[in-house]
């Protein structure tokens, strides 16, 4: 281990021992044994270790780990409340916006920055926004009414 | 993935930076890193194996768009995402604005900077076309100061820039644009959106029939089309006028070859895009 930071993940402060070489993915996997966030490709094409930094989307896989320091992250597992899902993953599960879940976590971090700067996207909008998570069970029109059922539900009946 | 061991230099100032890098003949491989989506990809594949990475994260002023007078200048760790919103962007040189938010997907876009994407020096390059048709200047700073570079003296061979290994781009300028211009810049991707461009096209034509056409993904760097770069006989070029720029650019190219294309096809899209691209901007309403 060759440096120690201090980052705030999902709320939570964290002191963790780092090797420099380890990304941000690291960080998550090795250094805190937080497993939501996944590995696929691990070269930023897939999106399945999206997270936010800051509230900015990143790819984990390609944010070197020592540029969290100070910063503040949050993660698949920072969603829900109190055990409770929150309603953009409940929107996934009611849908059927999950076939082996391995891309999900990466779907959930994008759609929810998404969400928050268009409450209301159209298809296209969905579509060119999620361009670049990749779902290789190819459940992409369930994903897609995931989405939309979630942007329905936040806008509220 | 695991990255190969390197030392990470985290520097503030553009002088940390110069000095962080060296003088550029040690044996010590130093490089720079801004938004990771190129470096970082590297190392993991082993195409590049520096013993040092300097990050220009923090260093201060090199973010951000600036106007004056309809000049624009772009610090070079401005990520493609806050280009392609800026306002003055879009009201000065909406082609480039156009251009980035076209780099491959949303979230590499608010990582990756611009500057990254001129230094890796990358054919298939959405902004580099653009910035030729626009007549860009860079701004690299090394040991012996400052200087400008011309876009046309920037991409020098295949994955190589004029930015030497002691030095670092900071700025990039964009000249004012004459009004009424018009403009557009068309990407190709047979496969995916966010794919590179197999022909990434850029064109402004000004309103004395001045035409400047640039293209990506086709030669070994991203080029000028001088043949298409041509002054029209009025700015409503006639279909005979548009074929004869078309074939002059096909002519003109010397395609590369990859999985994604033959150079017989490469040369084929360059006709048929330059004539779309020219048809396109007889359509095009100036209005202003």
């Amino acid at each position: 281990m060759n440096r120690t930071i201090d980052l705030t993940v999902n709320g939570r402060h964290e002191n963790v021992e780092i090797h420099d070489n380890w990304t941000l993915l690291d960080v998550l996997r090795s250094g805190l044994t937080m497993l939501g966030t996944e590995e696929g490709c691990g070269e930023g094409s897939c999106g399945s270790c999206t997270v936010l930094v800051d509230g900015r989307l990143v790819r984990s896989c390609l944010f070197l780990g020592v540029r969290a320091s100070g910063r503040d992250v949050l993660t698949v597992e920072g969603l829900s409340k109190d055990g409770e899902l929150d309603a953009l993953q409940n929107a996934f599960v009611d849908e059927g916006g999950i076939q082996c879940g391995f891309c999900t976590p990466g779907f959930l971090m994008t759609t929810k920055v998404l969400l928050e700067e268009n409450p209301s996207p159209t298809e296209e909008e969905i579509r060119e926004f999620l361009s670049g998570n990749f779902c290789r069970c190819g459940g992409y029109t369930l994903i897609l009414k995931a989405v939309q059922a979630a942007a329905l539900a936040k806008a509220g009946p | 993935m695991i990255l190969p061991p390197f030392e990470y230099v985290e520097c503030t100032s553009i002088e940390e930076v110069i000095d962080a890098l060296g003088d550029g003949d040690s044996d010590r491989d130093a490089r720079i890193v801004a938004g990771g989506t190129v470096v970082v990809p590297m190392m993991k594949h082993d195409l590049l194996r520096p013993d040092v990475l300097v990050s220009l994260e923090r260093v201060a002023g090199l973010e951000g768009v600036e106007q004056s007078n309809g000049e624009i200048t772009i610090g070079a760790l401005a990520r493609h995402r806050e280009v392609s919103r800026s306002e003055s962007v879009r009201e000065a040189a909406p082609m480039l604005a156009q251009a980035c938010g076209l780099v491959a997907s949303p979230v590499i876009r608010s990582m990756g900077s611009l500057g990254g994407n001129l230094c890796y020096g990358e054919s298939a390059s959405d902004p580099s076309p653009v910035l030729l048709a626009l007549n860009a200047r860079l701004h690299v700073s090394g040991p012996n100061g400052t200087r400008t570079v011309p876009i046309e003296d920037f991409f020098v061979g295949f994955y190589e820039t004029a930015v030497g290994p002691e030095e670092v781009l900071t700025h990039v300028e964009i000249p004012r644009q004459p009004r009424e211009s018009r403009w557009t810049y068309r990407k190709w991707t047979p496969r995916a959106r966010e794919d590179k461009p197999l022909i990434g096209l850029a064109a402004t034509i000004r309103p004395d029939g001045a035409a400047r056409l640039a293209v990506g993904g086709i030669n070994p760097t991203p080029v000028l089309l001088g043949s298409a770069s041509v002054r029209a006989s009025d700015s409503d070029l006639s279909e005979r006028e548009v074929n004869d720029i078309a074939d002059a650019a096909a002519a003109e190219v010397d395609p590369f070859e990859d999985l994604q294309g033959s150079e017989e096809y490469r040369r084929e899209m360059v006709r048929v895009w330059v004539g779309r691209v020219l048809r396109a901007l007889r359509e095009v309403e100036v209005d202003r």
